[in-house]
């Protein structure tokens, strides 16, 4: 498999990796995380544990436990934790703490390296009995909800080094080191190879897309962090001015029990605007996703507060330009005025939608640019690089 | 002079490493002019040769027109444009380590007003190299020519810049396999010529460094 990465990224690229993986061959590696499916990091992991594997790596791959009160308080930590303020219940440590200790009694962590991915596992550290622990942490952490952070940095601190997506989330408060490895698309999945145009219209079809009027896109949760309804507003301000059709596609995680609510906010504030199309998928419709996002003219991704949101990535592995709100990860992938166009506003999203609907040049000059500065730095190879290098730097292997 | 040499055998051959430069953050963020250079004067070496001498690599996007990320901070955050070029065109010319780098920096840094404050900090990073063996090996002049052309250019900026500018030896490692097996005196000096602070593009540097080579072996 990792051999069809030379044609993408180079023979060097690709060799490079083996040649770091030498130093690592025979040792075995734990990634736990909280949802098998759904969500960018379960989707990483789908890649990122059979390409180590293939490199030499004994790698495996668990999901915690919980019941819906747990993944309701870690999602209220996770909101916490990214949007500095938050209202906890009286009891949500405890249970947070419970969970951890059951997980404790059922996943054997006897491994050389465990990963462990956000917070939702985080706790599992405290029975860490051999080997090296890294926790990999793929949400803004630069302005947390204090009470959280405290809550949490205490397990934090037991690790052996973090990693974070983005320098911005980079913390002075952390006594261990902080590597810091942006996510990644794999180029050979589904929902990012390269597929027909016939498969792409025949998928905007069957949605009840115009192929004659241009077409935006969101792909991402409906969670209040991605912006729907700034989307929205976004969009009705371009139809002013342009006759196009918004696709806002997404698709629901077991851990996320908010969706819902947030969908019902975002049909509301579609009514009375015509050609919104929301879209709530299965999350293994990874072939409907990238048929949106190839047919797009350009692609959104309004967060307010991001992780890194590797959907841009994916648009501009497409070739599209992309409108991405000016925060967490997103600056590393759009670079403004080059690959696309960093907002802070609604309005800002609608200046930029008329302006790259009405200049087709420049949406491909950008979509270019784009291509390749995912080329450089955000497909699964370099992430499994940096990883196999996190492994050797925290075991002082080099 | 050295067009002879172009297949004679060396005792020892070339042994091209590469290496990538994972960056891991520093724990300090600079908002001001003069936290910044608080912030200079505190990273370890290898946070000044990740910001001044990595963007090289194609992957550590700068602008084309600002050669390293201080300059870049400081002409789109503090938008001091003429601090911006002082700053982008500090000299990184062997036999100059980062220490040396640190201190131009700090030089130039301080005919700015400490007190002038960005939007965005700058993040200091550091890094640890991690080094690994490409397995080739040039026994002549000739076969180190072709697997320059075409090598990695994380094995050439290992060779060219990163041991030198971090003070682990004096020439880079093209130079000193040059003099010790050739005596290539003058091929050696022109490779030390180069200063690869300059350079935000990887294959530009390639380029311009065989070009050196290519102008110091055909001459006369």
């Amino acid at each position: 498999m990792i051999e069809k990465f030379v044609p993408i990224v180079g023979e060097d690229a690709v060799d490079s990796v083996f040649k770091i993986a030498e130093k690592l061959r025979g040792i075995s590696v734990l990634h736990v995380n909280s949802t098998p499916k759904g969500g960018g990091v379960a989707e990483i992991l789908s890649k990122l544990v059979p390409l180590m594997r293939e490199v030499g790596i004994n790698a495996e791959w668990k999901v915690i436990r919980g019941d819906e009160e747990f993944f309701k308080v870690t999602k209220s930590f996770h909101n916490a934790l990214q949007n500095g303020t938050g209202q906890l219940q009286g009891n949500s440590f405890e249970t947070y703490k419970k969970w951890q200790e059951i997980n404790l009694s059922e996943l054997p962590l006897d491994y050389d390296v465990v990963f462990i991915h956000d917070p939702q596992p985080a706790g599992l550290v405290t029975q860490r009995k051999k080997g090296k622990w890294i926790w990999r942490c793929h949400i803004d952490i630069s302005n947390p909800f204090p009470p959280v952070w405290e809550f949490l940095r205490g397990y934090v601190e037991r690790y052996d080094s973090v990693i974070v997506s983005s320098p911005v989330f980079g913390r002075d408060d952390l006594s261990v080191p902080q590597f810091v490895i942006p996510p990644s698309i794999d180029p050979l999945s589904v929902k990012n190879k390269e597929i027909s145009r016939f498969t792409v219209e025949r998928i905007l079809r069957k949605f009840g897309l115009d192929l004659d009027r241009p077409i935006v896109t969101q792909v991402s949760r409906f969670d209040r962090a991605k912006d729907p309804v700034g989307v929205i507003r976004a969009f009705a301000g371009m139809k002013k001015h342009v006759d196009g059709q918004l696709v806002y596609l997404g698709s629901p995680a077991t851990d996320d029990p908010e969706g819902e609510e947030v969908y019902k906010e975002t049909l509301k504030a579609a009514e009375g605007i015509k050609d919104v199309h929301l879209l709530l998928l299965p999350p293994d419709s990874d072939l409907e996703v990238n048929a949106f996002q190839r047919g797009a003219d350009v692609v959104m991704q309004k967060s307010i507060k991001e992780g890194f949101g590797l959907t841009v990535s994916e648009a501009l592995w497409k070739g599209k330009p992309v409108i991405g709100g000016n925060t967490g990860g997103i600056p590393l992938q759009v670079i403004h005025g080059h690959t696309g166009f960093l907002v802070s506003t609604p309005e800002e999203a609608t200046h930029y939608l008329i302006y790259l609907l009405r200049n087709r040049d420049i949406r491909e000059r950008m979509g270019k640019m784009g291509r390749e500065h995912v080329r450089n730095n955000f497909l699964t190879i370099r992430e499994l690089r940096d990883y196999l290098m996190t492994i050797l730097l925290t075991k002082g292997r080099t | 002079m050295v067009m002879s040499l172009l297949d004679s055998r060396a005792k020892h051959p070339f042994e091209f490493q590469a290496a990538y430069y994972p960056p891991i953050y520093a724990g300090i963020k600079a908002h001001t002019l003069g936290e910044l250079m608080e912030g200079i004067k505190r990273v370890d070496g290898y946070s000044i040769f990740y910001h001044v001498f990595h963007p090289v690599f194609s992957s550590h996007v700068v602008p084309y027109d600002l050669h390293n990320d201080f300059a870049v901070w400081i002409r789109d955050e503090l938008h001091d444009n003429s601090l911006a070029y002082l700053v982008s065109d500090v000299e990184g010319r062997e036999p100059r380590t980062v220490e040396q780098v640190r201190e131009s920096l700090l030089e130039v840094l301080r005919r700015g007003s400490p007190e002038l404050k960005g939007g965005k900090p700058f993040l200091f990073l550091t890094c640890r190299p991690v080094v690994y063996d490409t397995g080739r090996r040039a026994w002549t002049l000739g076969e180190f020519i072709d697997i320059l052309s075409e090598i990695s250019m994380r094995s050439v900026v290992y060779h060219l810049v990163f041991g030198r500018a971090m003070g682990y030896s004096p020439r880079n490692d093209f130079s000193s396999w040059l003099l010790q097996e050739f005596n290539a005196v003058s091929l050696a000096d022109r490779i030390s010529s180069i200063d690869p602070q300059t350079y935000v593009e990887e294959e530009r540097l390639r380029e311009d460094l065989l070009d050196a080579i290519e102008e110091e072996i055909y001459r006369d």
